[in-house]
């Protein structure tokens, strides 16, 4: 027995609710709506234009709205209130589209322009992405969400102004007596910073120790007391414990801030998208003054 | 110390056992550095640690385009810039600049205008509703017109604001509603996809822009929960009522209502000519008991510095004072918009040194102090961009971002004849709280604790201990751990004294690993006599080169040198010291009265913002603009009462 069929259509179906997700194909729609309500809109004397039915639902909304606001439920005369608002509203409306008043009104098109732009990416702000399309955004932005190399260190701190001559020489000699053995805990300058450093990546000690620190270690020896490393609160003696080389981070890990990142990104690209698209459907000449 | 911090990915493992202890003759813990690891939502528990000796870096204030006085001043930036910029993403300006901080922060609080939030950005869209009025529609064209013409929009609708003189469509509560409700829900939706617990704490939170007759009375409202219990309510505005007393019962309103936890931040008291810490209540009554106990309740912090002007102490308050003078030029001489010069008899109720001192006395009268604050600063900007800091300031707001002009750009009240000059902006400073994670619980809690300090841009690391026992040989050891087990931190109360003697605060300043180093550690003491009268004293605790820099009789010290390069905007760290620290025993103690205690820990003078401006982009600096300051650190006081 064959099971072709299902699959089949199944992804058919798969690719007909992604065509339906495209912007572009919203513009296309949204247009033939727009056609289609001008053609309708010329037929005044349609006895629907003239009909105005405010639904249960509708007064629902209206209440639901108020209710928000106010934290408790309108009376009836309030209701009442809403329900004429509504009506009012609806009649200028129509009203002003027979009177043509959204033609050549620069804040009427400006505030369509708005709409329009905000049809491009409204959807994406309700949407909930895959984790494919996270795995995949992830995968091509590997660098940016890479767990770092973590250091695992200890660290004798010499108290040390710039160009300090003496101080160099002092952690020198402390190095020395490192290196012989001496007690690490007993040596050095207090330092309110930790002196045990467990798994700490490069921000985690740039935030601490400053960029400087951050960059030299990574070239000291793993196991033995080096330096001095200057940083941009001294200088120190470091011994290396522990190296472990960074790895790209599971979705799970960072759904959140992959899902945060890709949504600003496609919103941009959406936006420039749609109105590209729309463009091209233009043919639009821009007139030299002779 | 950073220790006890433990990532999110090591959740799990016997990280516990890092608890206090382990720490060295050098005064070093063994602990785990913070390692803040990029997983976010798949822990579901973030660890706490088990004392709050984690500093986390924040802005607590900070306005998008969301903000109507924001987008007036071209600001086209949304909370999810400002949110992207403060985790540290690049962003790219209002006016194309491409932005991007040194090091992330670990929270941010986007707080919008409650006023009308999202009106400008439905008056730049031109919405229907406010172009038939002729103020409204010349202000959308201005928007859309040049710099220039922007700006001119912006000053002409906060003076209707200040003024009570808005078009009518902007007071329409429908309008507002409408507008208001829709924004607030996406803000809400935006704040919280970006809050990551662990790493990055979004807040919930906008401002409470009461201005009577231009005297700045704002406030930051910060939530401590999620949009399930915040969504439930439309902030409260000025619109509503002016009055902070309104405010507070908003406040106890929506906790009882949702259970769930905010508070109330003011700020800019330099700007309320004499309101901010009044003796009297919004309507000029005398204070009462009951004034002071929801004062204290609601308002924990204080806002002391941001971009206008500083609001820690003025030099007509504390003559003796020699660094009271920080940010008050062009911020002393006005209320918020400048319709109204500021008269030597409102300054007492303006600055935060002087409240503290006033609270001390309030509380003899009334029982209550209402004036028990802990100290923060912030930016304040209007850019969405969190840029505190002389070396990277991004402008107050987006007319005045990183060019030639800014420092030289005046802002005139025609009115009064007052006037602001670009240069006299400060930069902006950040908060730092003491959490035992980086959630909105704990850092929440941290400040309501008051266990928290601001800056003036820079990220020094301050703490401060009060105890009745710390002696120097504490600062040998683990002094966290002594602070913490036979003291209180930054904000608490001392205990009941157990024997005599005078208290002994335990203070440890490291500087900011890419900024200065420091100069002095200072104490202000405020105390108050048993006739009510209030007394101050700063004394120097702590300082770099003690063996060259003596105390003279006064108790006052020589300055610390200057290594400025105004020409390539540039200092050298060849003065001062990386670190500074010390266990201090109040010389004037006395047992019966009651006092509080905080520190300023003052950087080695560096080069302003303007400087920067004028190396980069040849900017011309007026004459009288101030080019260098000493940056620094404010903590949260710490009281004593006698009967304690």
């Amino acid at each position: 027995m064959t099971e072709r069929p299902g699959p089949d259509l199944t992804r058919l179906r798969e690719r007909a609710v992604a065509v339906l997700r495209e912007p572009f194909l919203h513009f296309v729609v949204l247009g033939l709506l727009i056609f289609a309500f001008n053609a309708w809109r010329g037929a005044i004397g349609d006895p629907s234009d003239r009909r105005i039915v405010v639904s249960q639902a509708e007064v629902q909304r209206l209440v639901g709205q108020w209710m928000q606001t106010w934290r408790r439920p309108p009376t009836p005369g309030e209701v009442d209130a809403l329900i004429r608002d509504h009506v009012k509203e609806e009649v200028y409306y129509r009203e002003a589209l027979h009177l043509g008043l959204d033609r050549n009104d620069e804040v009427v098109r400006r505030r369509m322009r708005a709409k329009m732009e905000f049809l491009a990416v409204s959807q994406l702000e309700q949407q909930t992405p895959a984790d494919a399309t996270l795995q995949a955004w992830l995968d091509s932005h590997a660098a940016r969400y890479a767990q770092g190399t973590r250091y695992s260190l200890d660290q004798v701190y010499v108290a040390a102004r710039p160009g300090d001559g003496k101080a160099a020489e002092r952690a020198a000699a402390t190095l020395h007596r490192l290196a012989g053995g001496a007690d690490w805990h007993r040596a050095g300058d207090p330092l309110d910073a930790p002196a045990h450093v467990d798994a700490a990546d490069a921000a985690a000690l740039t935030a601490t120790f400053g960029p400087d620190f951050a960059e030299a270690i990574s070239s000291l020896p793993v196991g033995t007391w080096s330096g001095p490393v200057r940083s941009g609160l001294g200088l120190h003696l470091v011994r290396l414990r522990q190296v472990q080389p960074g790895h790209p981070p599971r979705l799970a890990e960072v759904r959140q801030t992959v899902e945060n990142d890709w949504r600003a990104a496609t919103l941009a690209r959406r936006e420039t998208d749609g109105y590209q698209a729309l463009l091209n459907a233009y043919d639009v000449r821009i007139e030299q003054p002779r | 110390m950073t220790g006890f911090s433990r990532s999110a990915l090591l959740a799990g493992a016997a990280v516990l056992a890092l608890a206090l202890g382990g720490c060295s003759r050098s005064g070093q813990t063994s602990a785990a550095l913070k390692a803040p690891s990029l997983a976010d939502t798949a822990v579901a528990a973030v660890p706490e640690n088990t004392f709050p000796d984690q500093v986390y870096w924040g802005d607590t204030h900070l306005h998008t385009m969301n903000s109507t006085d924001a987008i007036l001043f071209g600001s086209r930036l949304t909370p999810e810039d400002a949110l992207r910029f403060a985790r540290g993403e690049k962003v790219r300006s209002s006016t194309g600049i491409d932005a991007q901080l040194e090091r992330p922060l670990d929270f941010l609080v986007v707080s919008d205008h409650s006023e009308g939030i999202g009106t400008g950005r439905e008056l730049f869209n031109g919405n229907p509703a406010f172009m038939a009025d002729p103020t409204l529609k010349r202000w959308h064209d201005l928007m859309l017109g040049s710099a220039g013409d922007q700006e001119t929009a912006a000053r002409e609708l906060i003076g209707a604001f200040t003024h009570q003189k808005l078009p009518a469509p902007l007071l329409n509560l429908g309008n507002v509603i409408r507008i208001g409700s829709s924004t607030w829900e996406q803000q809400l939706a935006t704040v919280e996809r970006y809050n990551t617990p662990g790493k990055f704490t979004a807040f919930i939170g906008y401002e409470y822009t009461s201005t009577p007759k231009g005297n700045n009375l704002h406030r930051i409202v910060i939530f401590r929960d999620g949009a399930d219990k915040v969504g439930r309510i439309q902030p409260f505005s000025s619109i509503s009522s002016p009055n902070p007393e309104k405010l507070w019962a908003f406040l106890s309103n929506y906790e009882q209502t949702t259970g769930g936890k905010v508070l109330a931040i003011p700020h800019n008291g330099d700007l309320s000519n004499g309101l901010m810490f009044a003796l009297t209540d919004f309507e000029g009554a005398p204070l009462t008991s009951d004034y002071a106990r929801r004062r204290a309740r609601w308002e924990p912090l204080t806002e002391v510095t941001q971009i206008k002007g500083d609001s820690e102490s003025h030099p007509y308050l504390s003559p003796d004072d020699e660094f009271a003078d920080f940010g008050k030029a062009g911020f002393d001489q006005g209320n918020l918009d400048l319709s109204t010069r500021k008269t030597k008899d409102m300054l007492a109720g303006d600055y935060a040194r002087e409240a503290l001192k006033r609270g001390l006395m309030l509380q003899q009268k009334l029982g209550t102090n209402p004036f028990k604050f802990g100290m923060i600063g912030a930016t304040d900007n209007h850019t969405a961009l969190s840029s505190a800091g002389e070396k990277g300031y991004m402008g107050d707001d987006a007319g005045v971002e990183p060019g030639a002009a800014r420092a030289s750009h005046r802002q005139p009240n025609a009115e009064s004849g007052l006037e602001r000059m670009g240069w006299q902006f400060l930069s902006g400073g950040y908060t730092a709280v003491w959490a035992t994670a980086n959630t909105r619980g704990a850092i929440w809690d941290g400040m309501m604790r008051k266990e928290v300090y601001g800056t003036t841009g820079t990220r020094l690391k301050l703490r401060l201990f009060g105890g009745w026992d710390f002696a120097p040989r504490d600062l040998k050891g683990n002094f966290v751990e002594a602070g913490y087990s036979r003291g209180v931190p930054m904000g608490g109360d001392l205990p009941a004294a157990r024997h005599k003697g005078p208290p002994t605060l335990m203070v440890n300043v490291l500087k900011d690993p890419l900024g200065a180093n420091l100069d002095r550690i200072q104490i202000v003491k405020g105390w108050v006599d048993k006739e009510g009268q209030t007394h101050e004293h700063v004394y120097n605790v702590a300082w770099s080169d003690p063996d060259k820099r003596k105390l003279d009789g006064k108790g006052k010290l020589p300055p610390v040198g200057d290594t400025v390069d105004l020409a390539h905007a540039t200092y050298a760290n060849s003065i001062g010291a990386a670190q500074l620290s010390t266990v201090w025993k109040d010389p004037d103690f006395d047992p019966s009265v009651r006092a509080f205690y905080y520190v300023r820990a003052l950087e080695i003078p560096t080069p302003r913002w303007p400087v920067y401006d004028a190396v980069r982009y040849g900017a011309k600096l007026p004459a009288d603009a101030r080019l260098k300051d000493q940056q620094r650190g404010y903590s949260s006081p710490i009281w004593y009462d006698p009967k304690a």
